[in-house]
């Protein structure tokens, strides 16, 4: 076994490994870095996962449900360290996968791998806490600087193939024998396909029927409640593949850009990426800043941030960026969901959340999206004959509660909801407050 | 945004079980000589619940929003009607600056803005301005016909140091947020009850980096047997600049204290205090 197979094998059971190996594990992660592009090309299918924090058990429950690497493809769009315990286990657990699978995972870089911000929240401690000086730390900064800023995917499939459900599902969950092509599923807890929509009539998702129950309104609306799909070619979706505007590019051979806080408005195309001279510590300011840093916001154009500093963009800015990019999709991480992912903008963009019980404390679900690959030879359905359901109320809930647009574009995307990893394996202080004398 | 109307009644810890995750533990109640106390505690709020918050508070929740989580004491068995005190999140924040008037800026703002006013002047608009640090002066809510009124008495630390037993103690979150990783604002609640008294501090920490300290407690301090209530809310802040030079230059933890509210309590000066009282 070699060298590097035995630190990813003695960082998997959570242990840290020699400064000496950390360093050399860097330094060859560096080399790596250093030639990629700011924005990485990726090819389809590949699993992308939002913030992990540190949560090192969480992490490897991820991989347990995503899949191991290199058998899957992963990019992970940073926030890699601070705020759980192992930061610096999952930080080189990742990065020796990097060194080892060059091909099999991408690493971009979130605002947390910075110099200023890991001194802040944790990561900087924990390197001090488990190696008595600043070493380690110091080496994994300077492996922040060379990770790309974005990655584009492309060759993503219009469609995802549906998974089949068990036997003796729940009559609310049941979802058809999806035959016409399935642009969202959504597998939630315990591997229950919770939900499939078919390209035409799904609206924005944002995933909050985790569980039918959790949804009584929808649940209790009958079959049509808990299965948003349509029957292709009836109209019911208002838009027919091939007749897009600027604003809904209906391309489905665009590419994904990931990134790990969303637009600038410096950046109007995916080659001003490219120009940036990203190899430095996060700046306060500037094109990378915003790509680490801006939130989507239900607002017109950009707008400032009240806190004084960064931006926010709106639909309009997205939508017009996917456009003029031919990118059918932006996913970003940066902002906790609880259902562990959300589409926003008529599914234009999605973040995605890959921490759950983030803190140890929030009680939050974390979620994975797989983009499949195209298989651009299937054969799409022509229907019009079946009308399943009532598809008035189909409609009307898909409006009602997904977010009213109707009209699609996006690759397609399953996502895999996954929970915190089983308390007893993570090691930490009982969860149960200690009683005190406080004043 | 959904068009969902906010849920009318909020879902107990019994049928969210089924549907979230059981990472946390629900919370619990005693009752101690006809004082009920209660916690919830629950998850952070989801998609709709979010919608709901924002819809009625007019002002986007923290990003790590508890808002089903409750601490209460009430006192029951009363002939002149119930009188109740809650800590919850939506009322928490209900007290937060709305206008934007008193804004605190991050640190490096003034630098930001410079520079971005050289790069795109079309960019003018601040998106929805309101305290984002979500400083709260919230004492409670209270339910009930009695009235706190001031009083020159003080909450008896020294009954409350005493070590008597603890027959309950819980620890709530009701909100935090990070400030986009400019420091950080947590509102959390502490109770525990002993066989003749209680105490409850609900404490509010913000802490804004190179820019500012706050910290504003509520204490809620009841003697069983007098039916006596003290409420105590104290105010206390600095800058960050005169904090820093408080810290003992041996402790190279620095970074772990600022994250610890309980900490930072010692370092800051108290800049007001109230007591009310109120008999049962």
């Amino acid at each position: 076994m070699s060298d590097l197979d035995s630190a990813v094998e003695q960082l998997r059971q959570c242990r840290p490994i020699p400064e000496s190996q950390v360093r050399e594990i860097c330094f060859k992660a560096r080399e790596i870095l250093i030639e990629e592009a700011n924005v990485q090309i990726v090819d389809a299918p590949v699993t992308i996962c939002g913030d992990i924090h540190g949560q090192f058990h969480d992490l490897m429950e991820l991989f347990r449900v995503g899949g191991d690497c290199p058998d899957t493809n992963y990019l992970f769009m940073g926030d890699f360290v601070d705020r759980g315990f192992y930061s610096l286990e999952s930080f080189l657990l990742l990065l020796c996968l990097k060194v080892r699978y060059p091909d099999r995972i991408t690493l971009i870089r979130g605002n947390h791998e910075s110099r200023q911000i890991t001194t802040v929240y944790g990561f900087y401690d924990e390197c001090i806490r488990k190696y008595g000086s600043a070493n380690v730390w110091r080496y994994c900064c300077d492996v922040f600087d060379y990770l790309a800023l974005g990655a584009l995917v492309i060759g993503a499939g219009s469609s995802v193939q549906p998974t089949r459900l068990a036997d003796g599902e729940d009559a609310e969950t049941k979802v058809r024998e999806a035959e016409d092509e399935v642009e969202i599923e959504v597998i939630g807890l315990g591997g229950v396909v919770t939900r499939q929509m078919s390209r035409r009539d799904a609206g924005m998702i944002n995933s909050t029927n985790l569980t039918p129950s959790a949804l009584p309104h929808l649940s209790s609306s009958g079959p049509a409640g808990a299965l948003l799909t349509g029957v292709p070619g009836t109209g019911a979706s208002g838009n027919s593949r091939g007749i897009g505007n600027a604003n809904t590019p209906t391309n489905t051979g665009g590419a994904v850009l990931c990134v790990h806080g969303g637009l600038s408005p410096l950046i109007d195309s995916v080659d001003k990426i490219r120009l940036l001279d990203r190899k430095q510590e996060v700046p306060h300011d500037g094109a990378m800043c915003d790509l680490l840093w801006s939130d989507p916001e239900e607002i017109d154009g950009w707008g400032l941030s009240p806190r004084g500093a960064g931006f926010l963009f709106g639909a309009d800015i997205v939508k017009q960026f996917n456009h003029l990019n031919n990118l059918t999709l932006i996913a970003r991480a940066h902002q906790l969901v609880m259902e562990g992912f959300k589409e926003m903008f008529d599914s234009s963009i999605v973040t995605v959340w890959s921490a759950p019980n983030y803190c140890y404390r929030c009680g939050n679900v974390a979620a994975i999206l797989e983009l499949g690959e195209d298989n651009s030879n299937a054969v799409l359905r022509s229907g019009g004959e079946e009308v399943l359901f009532n598809r008035e109320n189909t409609r009307r809930l898909a409006s009602t509660y997904m977010g009213g647009s109707m009209k699609r574009g996006g690759p397609g995307r399953r996502y895999r909801v996954f929970e915190a990893a089983a308390q007893d394996s993570r090691g930490m202080p009982s969860k149960k407050p200690m009683p005190y004398y406080f004043l | 945004m959904s068009m969902l109307p906010p849920p009318t009644t909020l879902p107990t810890p019994q049928n969210m079980a089924t549907v979230l995750p059981t990472v946390v533990d629900g919370g619990k109640s005693i009752t101690v000589s006809s004082f009920k106390i209660t916690t919830r505690k629950l998850p952070i709020l989801n998609a709709q619940e979010i919608d709901a918050m924002t819809e009625k508070l007019g002002i986007a929740p923290p990003e790590m929003i508890f808002g089903n989580n409750i601490v209460s004491i009430e006192k029951i068995g009363s002939e002149e009607g119930g009188w109740k005190i809650e800590f919850n999140a939506l009322d928490a924040l209900d007290l937060v600056d709305k206008t934007g008037s008193d804004m605190l800026k991050v640190a490096y703002s003034a630098a930001w803005q410079k520079q971005r006013e050289k790069m795109h002047e079309g960019i003018k608009e601040v998106v929805k301005p309101f305290d984002w640090t979500y400083s709260t002066n919230y004492q409670g809510s209270i339910t009930g016909t009695k009235e706190f009124t001031p009083t020159t008495d003080q909450i008896p630390l020294d009954k409350l140091r005493r070590q008597d037993p603890i027959l309950f103690f819980d620890d709530v979150m009701l909100y935090e947020d990070e400030l986009a990783d400019n420091g950080m604002s947590i509102l959390s609640v502490k109770i525990r009850v002993m066989p003749a008294r209680l105490l409850l501090l609900a404490r509010f920490y913000m802490r804004l980096d190179d820019v500012v300290f706050r910290i504003r407690d509520t204490r809620v301090f009841v003697e069983f047997a007098e039916g006596v209530v003290l409420r105590e809310y104290q105010e206390k802040e600095d800058s960050y600049e005169n904090v820093k030079k408080k810290f003992p230059p041996w402790r190279d933890d620095i970074p772990a204290i600022m994250r610890d509210p309980n900490q930072m309590a010692e370092y800051l000066p108290l800049k007001s205090v109230k007591v009310e009282k109120l008999v049962l």
